[in-house]
């Protein structure tokens, strides 16, 4: 039963002897995600009903319930895959080291912003479920977040160490202000049409409003 | 006669967005049906659907209805502003959450709804109202008047990051039980922060 909960990889990861019927019910979930991944984008959280998910994964309806518990769990168990490949994904792209926290954030936050213009729609339905999850979906949804946020702390941190950043800044605030104009501009990719270009451009400005109170003072 | 069904339209109207906004005071946007706001108004679930096209549609027009209220308080506190530009924007923060935070569902209900609205729908956008954002703008003005704010700042786009800041807040009250007071202390260092980037004078 936990086995819903645990990614393929990292099932794959664990090398945990899996059975032939285990391994069907794996990939019976994995097919179902994609399915649903696919229609939500296509179509929309609404409007991408179980029954064709179900029809686009090969599957039954039944077989869904199976997996899930309903809709809004499969679209959760969606959002935690896509979470935790985006926050691989920019663990990556912070491992380049760009020269300079402005360009290393920029780096890593256009690497979301590339992620999720392929998939509006979902990150649309994604942001509406966030102000209504309950206690243990938000639990959850900061979990994935978490991940993140550290990131972007440790860039901060790295920036301190170099000299580049004052020592003595609030780093959670400042990477939680970052994060939330980051956020914010999905708005504009989503009602304006702002493309990767333009959502990074915007980022950055917004970015020359926060960082200079973190800068080291230039000696005069 | 096309006065009687006007008034009559009206009349409705009043009734269902009355009922509605009770409704998603008490037990919330989401939960609220058409044929619960139908019932507490006392109409004709039909004739909801004549008057608005959608259950976001009266949202947006609650939403609307209560901008009157927080004009009038922010109009109220606007002339007695004083001190440096920072606090100035602190304080009319603090009236937007002591106004919203009277009821918080119905304005998480809003911010859920920017992201999700039937096609066709005129959009409802946070962030994006142009008297609101009116006057944290003159305040701004003011502050490069003063020598607060330099000149050349860009003061969409630090509205726009202050608005971002403002309105994620709303998830720690949703989530973590933040009352007014407590988003208004955080919303107030947030604001110094990003005051920092337009400051004319730079820490």
């Amino acid at each position: 039963m936990t086995m819903n909960h645990i990614p393929a990889a990292l099932m794959a990861l664990a090398g945990a002897p899996m059975t032939r019927r285990g391994l069907a019910k794996l990939r019976t979930r994995e097919t179902l995600l994609g399915a649903a991944k696919r229609l939500i984008t296509e179509r929309g959280y609404e409007d991408a009903t179980v029954r064709d998910i179900a029809k686009a994964a090969g599957l039954s309806t039944g077989a869904v319930f199976a997996n899930f518990t309903d809709k809004s769990d499969l679209f959760h168990q969606v959002l935690s895959e896509d979470a935790r490949v985006l926050a691989e994904t920019m663990r990556q792209v912070a491992a380049l080291r760009e020269v300079g926290v402005r360009e290393s954030l920029l780096t890593i936050l256009a690497s979301g912003y590339a992620f999720h213009l392929k998939q509006l729609p979902l990150l649309q339905a994604a942001y509406a479920e966030s102000w209504r999850r309950d206690p243990s979906g938000e639990a959850a949804a900061r979990g994935w977040t978490r991940q993140i946020i550290a990131i972007l702390e440790g860039v901060l941190r790295q920036a301190i160490a170099n000299g580049e950043l004052r020592s003595d800044i609030d780093v959670e605030l400042a990477v939680d202000l970052i994060w939330r104009a980051y956020q914010s501009n999905y708005r504009l990719a989503i009602y304006d049409g702002f493309d990767l270009d333009a959502l990074t451009g915007r980022l950055e400005r917004q970015l020359d409003l926060i960082l200079p109170s973190l800068v080291l003072r230039q000696a005069a | 006669m096309a006065g009687l069904r006007e008034a009559q339209k009206l009349a409705t109207r009043g009734k269902v967005l009355a009922a509605a906004r009770e409704l998603f005071v008490e037990i919330g946007y989401d939960t609220a049906t058409i044929r619960m706001i139908a019932e507490r108004a006392g109409v004709a679930t039909g004739s909801v659907f004549t008057t608005f096209p959608s259950k976001v549609s009266i949202l947006r027009a609650v939403m609307d209805e209560r901008l009157e209220k927080l004009f009038q308080e922010l109009d109220a506190v606007a002339p007695h502003l004083r001190g440096p530009t920072v606090d100035r924007l602190c304080s009319i923060l603090a009236v937007h959450y002591d106004f919203e935070m009277r009821r918080p569902r119905l304005f998480t209900a809003f911010l859920a709804a920017n992201f999700e609205w039937p096609d066709g729908e005129p959009v409802i956008t946070f962030g994006r109202q142009p008297r609101l954002n009116g006057i944290l703008r003159d305040i701004l003005d003011t502050g490069i008047a003063n020598g607060d704010v330099r000149a050349d700042a860009d003061l969409d786009l630090f509205i726009d990051v202050l608005l971002a800041a403002y309105g994620f807040n709303y998830r720690l009250a949703a989530q973590d039980g933040l009352d007014s007071t407590e988003l208004s202390a955080l919303m107030d260092r947030q604001i110094a922060l990003i005051f920092n980037g337009i400051s004319a004078r730079r820490a």
